[in-house]
């Protein structure tokens, strides 16, 4: 029994070596074989598609930073993110502990109306969302982009939220409160302290959202000015432009702030993207 | 009582804005695109009121059917793809069959952060006359006129897309599954292991089964996601040559803001939100069936 047992699991080591290994360089080749190629020209990438550079240039990034205005693209991006961020961390937090520490029965009703927009996907209001915007003078403007974006970071940090601060001790909450504290007192003084996990799991994962997100942008904004990386790189490496070198050098730039992010933030994202599994 | 009245306004304070966003920019415009799905539009301006007209028009467009198909394809892809592979990675890296478990995961999951649009644009060079997958089979073959030709095929257009799908997310599963099975109790796996499980009757026998719940919001969430692909196929294909690889999403974003059919295209939405529904109540009916048939 024992000898088969042990062929049998050699057998299952092997497969898992190269099964990893095979997943590993599907996922990393492309990547690399991008990133290598960004230094090289458009006659170089002709003729040596596979090829590494032979005269690595800049030019590429260069030429992409100022055609297809990035500079201009990764600001916005930066706003958007970071303030669509910023207020779905803290509005969620807010609304997590009223759901969960109040007591009150309509909590429920609210919290079930949170998780329905869990599986509400934008493109089932983007069309009102359009007309609503162009009718109040909020089409093509930042805010009109960032509200949309707390909007949708919502649901899911709501949920996390809940669940978070539902693990709090209510005994903490009332002995504040008899010693005087106001509810809102107890959101900043407490809450915001003892959620602060939870705070940045929700700030990670909803980063990774509004950093990626394409469709808002491109619906809701028209000018050049107001374009987000994704957008600003779909119009400038897209189908139409015939420049490898330059197109190359776009999708580097996209990718390499969120290599950086990954990196620092990596454990953060995998335990985040595990718990919101388990929260159901 | 003066408590509690502070308690009740700080209530409305810590919970209204969340909730004022949330409603008027997910709830309320779902309500007004059921509304708006049943008027006509001419060059931004609301001509009238026309019925269900939208959606027979649309239920009997050949073009819908296309894009319907795909988005099934995505759907088959996420479900029976993404799934599988996503169990199978998270149980190699679960039982530590390897060395460096860490840097599998680490690595496998990267695809995660890159926008779509940067992933399908990376795609569509690696499948171009220069791109690394042409040049590798040209070598591999020693066919120096290979061209990827599977986008013009009517019938087998999605399958770049679908590839494409598989990279991005098959890894956002094997985490949510490495998550779980690390909260099995390593007892559990010991004690099958003395009675002479080998490695797959422990997967299939064991670890699939305590999963069960999650595998269940999984799909759930394959199925929802299957219905949000617009970035990818958009960067990708644009949906088509013609409508080869149009999914809803593409349908409704033509006719809504290339035709200015505000009305056509509000009654996509509702269809895709229906759809998305009925899907998911299915999926969750049998789910409870499979449940009962285990307790």
């Amino acid at each position: 029994m024992k000898p088969m047992n042990q062929n049998m699991s050699r057998g299952w080591r092997l497969f898992a070596y190269v099964f990893l290994f095979a997943f590993t360089a599907i996922t990393l080749f492309p990547l690399i074989w991008m990133l290598y190629s960004s230094f090289k020209l458009q006659g170089e990438i002709m003729l040596y598609p596979l090829g590494w550079p032979r005269n690595p240039t800049v030019k590429n990034y260069h030429d992409a930073w100022r055609m297809g205005n990035m500079g201009v693209a990764a600001i916005n991006s930066v706003i958007y993110t970071g303030f669509g961020t910023f207020f779905t961390v803290f509005f969620s937090l807010a609304a997590g502990f009223s759901l969960t520490k109040f007591g009150y029965s309509s909590s429920r009703v609210y919290f079930g109306v949170f998780t329905l927009g869990l599986l509400i996907t934008v493109n089932a209001v983007i069309t009102p969302l359009f007309i609503m915007q162009t009718r109040i003078g909020l089409y093509d403007t930042r805010i009109g982009v960032i509200i949309p974006y707390i909007a949708f970071g919502l649901p899911m940090a709501v949920l996390l939220a809940c669940s978070y601060i539902r693990g709090i001790p209510d005994s903490l909450v009332e002995a504040a409160v008899i010693d005087g504290a106001t509810y809102v007192q107890v959101f900043f003084r407490i809450i915001v302290v003892v959620a602060s996990p939870v705070m940045a799991t929700i700030a990670v994962l909803t980063f990774l959202r509004n950093w990626n997100e394409f469709i808002l942008v491109f619906i809701l904004t028209s000018g050049e000015s107001m374009r987000s990386l994704p957008v600003a790189i779909n119009s400038f490496a897209g189908r139409l432009n015939v420049n490898y070198g330059m197109q190359f050098a776009a999708l580097v730039i996209g990718t390499i702030p969120m290599i950086v992010f990954y990196i620092g933030a990596h454990n953060l994202l995998i335990s985040g993207f595990g718990e919101g599994a388990l929260k159901e | 009582m003066v408590e509690t009245r502070d308690k009740r306004v700080s209530y409305y304070l810590l919970l209204l804005p969340a909730l004022v966003i949330y409603l008027s920019v997910i709830i309320f415009p779902i309500g007004l695109s059921g509304v708006l799905s049943f008027t006509r539009w001419r060059n931004f301006v609301l001509t009238g009121f026309v019925g269900f007209d939208n959606y027979l028009v649309i239920l009997r467009d050949p073009e819908f059917h296309r894009a319907l198909w795909n988005n099934v394809q995505i759907m088959l892809t996420s479900v029976f793809g993404q799934i599988p592979l996503g169990v199978l990675l998270a149980y190699l890296l679960f039982r530590k069959l390897v060395r460096g478990t860490r840097f599998f995961e680490m690595v496998i999951f990267l695809p995660i952060t890159i926008s779509a649009v940067v992933v399908a644009l990376l795609w569509n060079r690696i499948f171009s006359p220069v791109g690394l997958y042409t040049n590798m089979v040209r070598v591999l073959t020693g066919n120096p006129d290979y061209v990827v030709r599977i986008f013009e095929n009517q019938d087998w257009a999605m399958v770049p897309i679908l590839v494409v799908l598989l990279w991005m997310h098959t890894s956002l599963y094997m985490v949510m599954f490495l998550a779980n099975m690390q909260r099995i109790p390593s007892s559990t796996i010991e004690a099958a292991k003395l009675d002479g499980a080998g490695e797959f009757t422990i997967l299939t026998r064991v670890v699939v089964p305590s999963l069960a719940n999650v595998l269940f919001i999984s799909s759930i969430f394959a199925i929802s996601g299957s219905f949000k692909s617009f970035d990818l196929v958009f960067a990708m294909t644009g949906g088509g040559p013609v409508n080869y690889t149009s999914v809803m999403s593409i349908y409704l974003y033509r006719h809504t803001f290339t035709f200015n059919n505000f009305g056509y295209g509000s009654a996509v939405s509702v269809i895709m939100v229906v759809i998305s529904v009925g899907l998911i109540t299915l999926t969750r009916w049998i789910y409870g069936r499979v449940q009962k048939k285990y307790d």
